[in-house]
């Protein structure tokens, strides 16, 4: 006689599996750090999305001290004002998405505000094909404290396929 | 989350469809040497890619990898009689060379030349490192022959075994490249396995049990890093390597024989999972061969006279669940390797990956996806997939700890790739 694994793990069993959502819409909230992201991550924001709200904190600019941290602000793309504890405190998932080689003195604070919050973070790298890897040090080493997950794409063509695998 | 289409796209792979035809471009592992023992030996039925295939090796040595039916009416030539350089038909006599040409049609005037037209597809078939590797692509495209390490080291510094794994090969192979489950489904033996046990990267592996990780981009595939904490404010690192199609290599541990996978479709719902063990400096001791004949580490022990593991899911894996009660194992079965596959086989032949609910520490799979699908489409436009390029292949796994600041592909670069003379770095 069959054991049930056996029998349980067959095509035809499969078939019975029940066929209804598991899980509710995430809050995954993609913030582009520098100026080539931010071209990138407006692209995505035109697409259709599960919930997912795209922002840049290419304005923060110059390295904000610490102590000024979770005043810092976010902008949608619209360009209007949001305030990063406000979009932390409702996320379930922040991408922060940098360019090789591009200085995010922004992913410091973003990533102490989910830090604070036990929001996971995920940093997302693109553009690392023929960069050296002075080059990328320079960007990774200001993400890594800050991202549970680093991820170091050759192309920007990887984050929409992340996100969607995300259920974004 | 993949989309049904995805979902199918990657897990099919026989003739025609775009995921065979990648793999078709590759030396893969066929059989174990040991299969094809001696000349004029039994030959053995093969299934890879979802073509049945039969393995013999001939009066002179020669392997053969072909049609497994007769080209008269069908018959397996499994019941065929292997002698005086070919194999023979016992329905009606007819005979074929080790390339599948038909030499011989008894009941057809010989003057006739009726068999040169009759022809079996076969497949090159060249042992290296203990396996037999085929080819299966389009003969323009073949490339040269594998160069992966293990394959190369003298034959008493390596130990190759194969099981059967009971599902589609792309749940395999995420198993292999999904650094996150070890502390849990394989915590029980990182103290306990012969192969694994007493190495400092353990300790670094037990104290801190929510590593990091970083995915990087590599020339023929991915490097997935497991970042810790060490000392001093530097990291221990576990760098596994993923070179496409199918092989991984997991990071080694002290001075034990650094090991790997290749995960090869027999069908879409069933692949070989095949497992191989390997020392550069030094010969395998007796002790280390004997607990990989014994199943410890990532090999098993079979159902005899099988490549079956004993455990299996006509046995519900031998589940004891007094072991996993008493902590012994985490999941109840015994063994990393059946750990593993009891879990990958009881989600079904082929996982509706519509239905998942990836994380971020899922990114490794992602990206290996996100990667494969990237190539079929490459593949398209005439490009030539990673992995084919032999440096592609020269390539190691390493655990290693480093400075904070450094990207590990750099600081790591030489620990990555094969140095002839040079141990594994390993913690």
């Amino acid at each position: 006689m069959q054991t049930e694994s056996a029998r349980m793990s067959s095509a035809k069993e499969a078939r019975f599996r029940i066929d209804a959502p598991n899980s509710l819409q995430r809050a995954t909230k993609v913030i582009a750090l520098d100026a080539p992201s931010e071209h990138v991550v407006k692209r995505l924001a035109t697409r259709p999305w599960n919930g997912a709200a795209f922002f840049t904190a290419t304005a923060f600019g110059a390295a904000p001290s610490r102590g000024a941290s979770l005043r810092g602000w976010l902008s949608d793309l619209a360009g209007r004002t949001k305030s990063l504890v406000d979009e932390v405190n409702s996320a379930d998932l922040v991408v922060m998405v940098a360019t090789a080689g591009e200085n995010v003195p922004a992913a410091s604070l973003i990533g102490e505000a989910c830090s604070l919050k036990r929001v996971t973070t995920t940093a997302l790298i693109a553009g690392s094909a023929g960069k050296s890897d002075d080059v990328l040090a320079k960007t990774l080493s200001q993400l890594r404290p800050w991202a549970l997950m680093l991820v170091i794409a050759n192309s920007d063509d990887y984050i929409e396929d992340m996100l969607r695998a995300l259920r974004a | 989350m993949l989309r049904k289409e995805q979902n199918d796209l990657l897990t099919q792979t026989g003739p025609g469809t775009p995921m065979g035809q990648l793999f078709r471009r590759y030396w893969l592992p066929a059989l174990l040497a040991e299969e094809l023992p001696e000349n004029e030996c039994p030959p053995v039925r093969v299934k890879l890619l979802s073509e049945r295939l039969l393995a013999w090796r001939d009066t002179q040595g020669r392997l053969s990898l072909m049609d497994e039916f007769c080209a008269h009416r069908g018959v397996s030539l499994w019941f065929g009689r292997n002698e005086e350089n070919g194999l023979r038909c016992p329905y009606h006599g007819w005979k074929y060379d080790h390339t599948g040409q038909c030499i011989e049609v008894p009941s057809e005037p010989e003057e006739s030349g009726f068999c040169k037209k009759i022809k079996l597809k076969s497949y090159p078939l060249v042992e290296r490192g203990g396996i037999l590797w085929t080819y299966m692509g389009p003969p323009e495209l073949k490339p040269p022959l594998p160069e992966w390490e293990f394959a190369l080291v003298p034959e008493d510094r390596r130990f190759v075994s194969k099981r059967l794994q009971e599902c589609n090969w792309l749940q395999a192979l995420e198993g292999g490249i999904d650094s996150s489950h070890v502390s849990f489904l394989h915590s029980g033996e990182l103290n306990k396995d012969p192969l694994f046990k007493g190495s400092k990267g353990n300790q670094y592996n037990l104290s801190d049990r929510k590593p990091v990780f970083e995915v990087v981009e590599s020339p023929g595939g991915l490097y997935i890093g497991a970042r810790r904490n060490a000392e001093n404010g530097n990291y221990y690192w576990r760098i596994t390597q993923w070179v496409m199609p199918c092989f991984t290599m997991i990071p080694p541990r002290a001075d034990h024989p650094v090991h790997g996978h290749f995960w090869v479709p027999i069908d879409d719902e069933n692949c070989w999972a095949w497992s191989f063990d390997y020392k550069v400096m030094r010969p395998l001791t007796h002790e280390e061969v004997q607990a990989m004949r014994d199943g410890q580490g990532i090999h098993v022990k079979y159902v005899p006279g099988t490549y079956r593991p004993l455990a299996n899911k006509d046995n519900d894996y031998l589940m004891d669940r007094a072991a996993q009660k008493r902590g012994d194992t985490y999941s109840g079965v015994e063994g990393i390797a059946m750990q593993d596959a009891s879990l990958q086989e009881s989600m079904g032949p082929i996982v509706d990956r519509t239905k998942e609910n990836l994380v971020s520490t899922d990114n490794g799979i992602i990206m290996m996806r996100h990667r494969l699908l990237r190539t079929l489409k490459a593949m398209e436009k005439g490009e030539t997939p990673p992995g084919l390029d032999l440096a592609h292949q020269r390539v190691r796994s390493a655990a290693i700890v480093l400075p904070p600041d450094q990207p590990y592909k750099d600081a790591a670069r030489e620990a990555l790739m094969v140095q002839p003379g040079k141990a594994h770095v390993s913690v």
